[in-house]
């Protein structure tokens, strides 16, 4: 009887070739756009997906460093607020000195949360869930004084959010550029190798030599300056500074992250595997509007995709913990 | 044998296609002590954890107080009355003293926990055993010793039947030793069969009845603990070949690399001095807990130094902690390879090449190809069999996985290497593959090499000096041909 066991785990260990992690998900999102543009005939358009890409732009810019972050098996929830916070600084700053002090303004702020954040993670010691969260409920309180609870609305800065050179929208183009820079730290960098190092086994690699607390905090800041530039980006969309604009973005960050086969645990994950998961968000939510199901359809639909994401990563630990 | 609480029958284990249990039996009676000797990798854990239901054996057959088993789970090893106190600590610090006593079996009435009747009962095991702590202090804040004696009493609360204690003097003061012995002739008077793993020959005749050793697997004698000599009992463990024990071409040093003077951390080892030679290795040898690997540690930089001088290469060195011992040309393998030592999910190329990124390209950037090239310069080097350079460490033998973070610091050109029970869970063949490599590295490179090790063959076999530690403190030096098994255990006990 445990013989037979045996022989199974035996043949398995054969099987050398592993499939990609995303493979299951590209086939979900395939099977996703077959259905939509099936049941949709406006979902198969170049001005639908300019939609998509558009709604997805601002999510992507902050899932850049957050894929870095949970690779080096740490999280950024404060994402949302700290996006709302940057609105509400833009837009106050823009109305009186203009649009260029706005934009050094939010720099600034960008740096400062992230730096917050790294800060308390790396020299304090606080877990990153905790400290993030925290943040998260402190900024979306500062979001709210800062407008005395109020949309503030802003003059003169819609470029920035609609914008299209060469018809393409500029948040698509920024997303672009910010993306293709993450992949590239990710995979051919000292700093993008160490974070995969840190996330694998953080005690081995102190022992060898890598200065994590150097490596996660720099990513903090990173994350910082692209939610920051998220807001931005947002306010200008909407011409306004608005609390609550961004709620919720870290809910969709994560997400993304977790289906594109990043690994809680830290260690595992890739740039192009978080694309291809916030591709599916983008176009899961886009599909349910075309087909007239109420929105509030897609906060369910994304609470269940993150669990089926959670669900996925835990399954294949396991796995994989038994093959050894 | 009058009454019999346990017998494994011809039990094999394999782990990934290494065989390193070899039809072992091995019976234990009511009231009885067997002492189980062997070196480290003789598949003593291996046997043991098997009886307690931790590892399922590849085949043959459990018998405990006549319940067959083909094989046996942790719950159903505790129903017949199994219990295991390991080396390492099993408790809950932040619990008290009699919450760790009855950990998990809190008496209660109903849902709570009836806190009067587990002090009581507590206070009457830990006088059982003539210990004297609070029941109410808490776990963590009391030395390791009386937490390990925590564990004991643990068992002895349980309907304990077979008991096996797995080197729990390694970390016991004297005094407490002796107490150990005393509650073990107790329990022998109450029909407990007890199952003790050791490496100190001197206690064999004072604790055990019957002493069985056990070499690369196979269970090479069993006698009775007072016809057992010492020189019978060393040349079961070590085998008719490795007593023999070749010991290596002697190095041609070239001047001091590592001098240590007065080297003290608290009370993990005290007024430590010694010198390092470039190309030579030093061996610093005793039982765990004795301070050698604590010593490489401190070097390393992962424990603090409170007293005395380290010079490099004529300097005066004062580390920052590991980054900076690393860029100043220092290696440091850990002995706990899954825990400090790899990075489990990534491929064996990038568990190599982390050290040596710096140099594989420049602006921060790192030429994947390089890291590849180096990973198969070092796989045909060191043997290391593997399906390639992008295949996840994890998923590599023992030896491989340790070869592969050997070759971390050879890529990264290191010229000191600290090295802590370089061959722990390696299998004998990848282990005499090791010595010849970091043997083989010191002389080509120059490097100096200091090894923490309480397996003696690793000293015969590795170094070209050694010295003997015990209780934080060297106790002698053995050189050139004067390094042999029977001295160092002599020195060590």
């Amino acid at each position: 009887m445990s013989k037979s066991k045996n022989d199974v785990t035996e043949s398995e260990t054969k099987v050398r070739r592993r499939m990609p992690d995303v493979a299951p998900l590209l086939g979900f999102l395939v099977l996703l756009t077959i259905f939509f543009t099936v049941t949709s005939p406006y979902f198969l358009d170049v001005d639908n997906f300019k939609n998509i890409f558009v709604a997805l732009a601002v999510t992507g810019i902050v899932c850049i460093p957050g894929t870095m972050l949970m690779i080096a098996g740490h999280v950024d929830l404060s994402v949302g607020s700290s996006a709302a916070v940057s609105g509400m600084i833009l837009g106050n700053v823009v109305n009186s000195y203009g649009i260029s002090a706005g934009l050094t303004a939010v720099l600034v702020y960008g740096l400062a949360i992230g730096i917050i954040n790294g800060f308390f993670v790396t020299v304090i010691g606080v877990n990153s869930l905790i400290t993030t969260l925290g943040t998260l409920a402190t900024l979306y309180g500062v979001a709210l004084l800062i407008g005395n609870g109020q949309t503030l609305m802003m003059k003169n800065f819609e470029w920035l959010g609609t914008a299209q050179p060469a018809g393409i929208p500029l948040p698509i183009i920024i997303f672009f550029v910010i993306a293709v820079a993450g992949i590239i730290t990710l995979r051919r960098t000292r700093f993008g190798r160490s974070l995969y190092a840190i996330g694998s086994n953080p005690n081995a690699a102190r022992v060898v030599g890598i200065r994590s607390n150097r490596i996660v905090f720099a990513t903090f800041v990173l994350s910082g300056l692209s939610s920051a530039l998220a807001g931005a980006i947002l306010c200008s969309q909407l011409s306004a500074g608005d609390p609550n604009a961004a709620r919720g973005l870290e809910l969709e960050v994560i997400t993304a992250i977790v289906l594109g086969g990043a690994s809680l645990a830290g260690g595992r994950g890739t740039m192009w595997g978080t694309i291809i998961g916030l591709t599916t968000i983008g176009v899961l939510n886009n599909g349910l509007i075309l087909l007239d199901v109420p929105t509030f359809w897609q906060r369910v639909a994304q609470g269940l995709m993150l669990i089926l994401a959670v669900s996925f990563d835990a399954t294949r630990e396991r796995l994989a913990a038994k093959r050894r | 044998m009058s009454n019999e609480l346990v017998s494994l029958q011809g039990i094999h284990k394999s782990f990934s296609g290494v065989e390193v249990l070899h039809g072992v039996d091995l019976t234990l009676g009511a009231g009885e002590v067997l002492a189980l000797l062997g070196e480290n990798g003789a598949g003593k854990s291996t046997l043991v954890k098997i009886l307690a239901g931790d590892i399922e054996p590849t085949s043959g057959s459990i018998d405990i107080r006549g319940t067959k088993l083909a094989k046996l789970d942790v719950y159903q090893a505790r129903q017949l009355g199994v219990r295991m106190i390991f080396q390492e600590l099993n408790d809950a610090p932040a619990l008290t003293v009699a919450e760790n006593i009855f950990l998990g079996q809190w008496p209660h009435k109903g849902p709570f926990v009836t806190w009067d009747e587990m002090a009581e009962k507590a206070k009457a095991v830990l006088d059982r055993l003539e210990v004297n702590i609070p029941v109410d202090a808490i776990a963590g804040q009391l030395r390791v010793g009386e937490r390990q004696l925590l564990e004991i009493a643990r068992a002895l609360t349980q309907d304990t039947k077979v008991l096996v204690l797995d080197e729990p003097t390694a970390a016991l003061s004297n005094v407490e030793v002796e107490r150990l012995f005393s509650v073990m002739d107790q329990l022998r008077g109450e029909g407990v069969g007890m199952i003790y793993i050791t490496h100190r020959l001197d206690e064999v005749a004072r604790v055990a009845d019957r002493v069985q050793v056990l070499r690369d697997g196979s269970s090479v004698l069993t006698v009775d603990a007072k016809n057992a000599s010492r020189e019978d009992l060393v040349s079961a463990m070590l085998g008719h070949a490795s007593a023999k024990n070749n010991r290596p071409e002697l190095a041609e040093t070239g001047g001091a690399a590592v001098k240590v003077s007065g080297l003290t951390s608290f009370a993990e080892f005290q007024n430590v001095s010694f010198t390092v030679e470039k190309g030579e290795v030093l061996a610093l040898f005793g039982k765990i807990g004795s301070g050698t690997s604590e010593i490489c540690e401190a070097l390393f930089g992962l424990r603090p130094i409170t007293a005395g001088k380290v010079e490099i290469f004529g300097k005066e060195y004062k580390t920052k902690g590991p980054a900076h011992s690393a860029d100043q040309g220092i290696g440091y393998l850990p002995a706990d390879r899954q825990r400090l030592g790899s990075f489990p999910v990534r491929s064996v190329a990038e568990n190599l090449a982390v050290r040596s990124w710096q140099r594989m390209g420049k602006f921060g950037f790192v030429n994947r190809l390089l890291e590849h090239q180096a990973f198969n310069k070092w796989a045909e080097a060191l043997r290391i069999v593997s399906r390639g350079s992008t295949q996840t460490i994890s998923t590599l033998s023992g030896g491989n996985q340790q070869k592969v973070l050997l070759a971390r610091w050879f890529e990264a050109g290191v010229n000191i290497l600290l090295l802590v029970e370089p061959t722990r869970g390696v299998d004998v063949g990848a282990r005499r593959d090791i010595y010849e490599i970091i043997r083989k590295q010191a002389k080509e490179s120059g490097m100096a090499v200091l090894v923490a090790t309480s397996d003696y063959e690793e000293v015969v076999l590795l170094a070209d000096r050694a010295l003997v530690m015990s209780r934080g403190e060297v106790v002698s030096e053995l050189t050139g041909n004067s390094v042999e098994a029977s001295k160092l255990i002599a020195a060590a006990s």
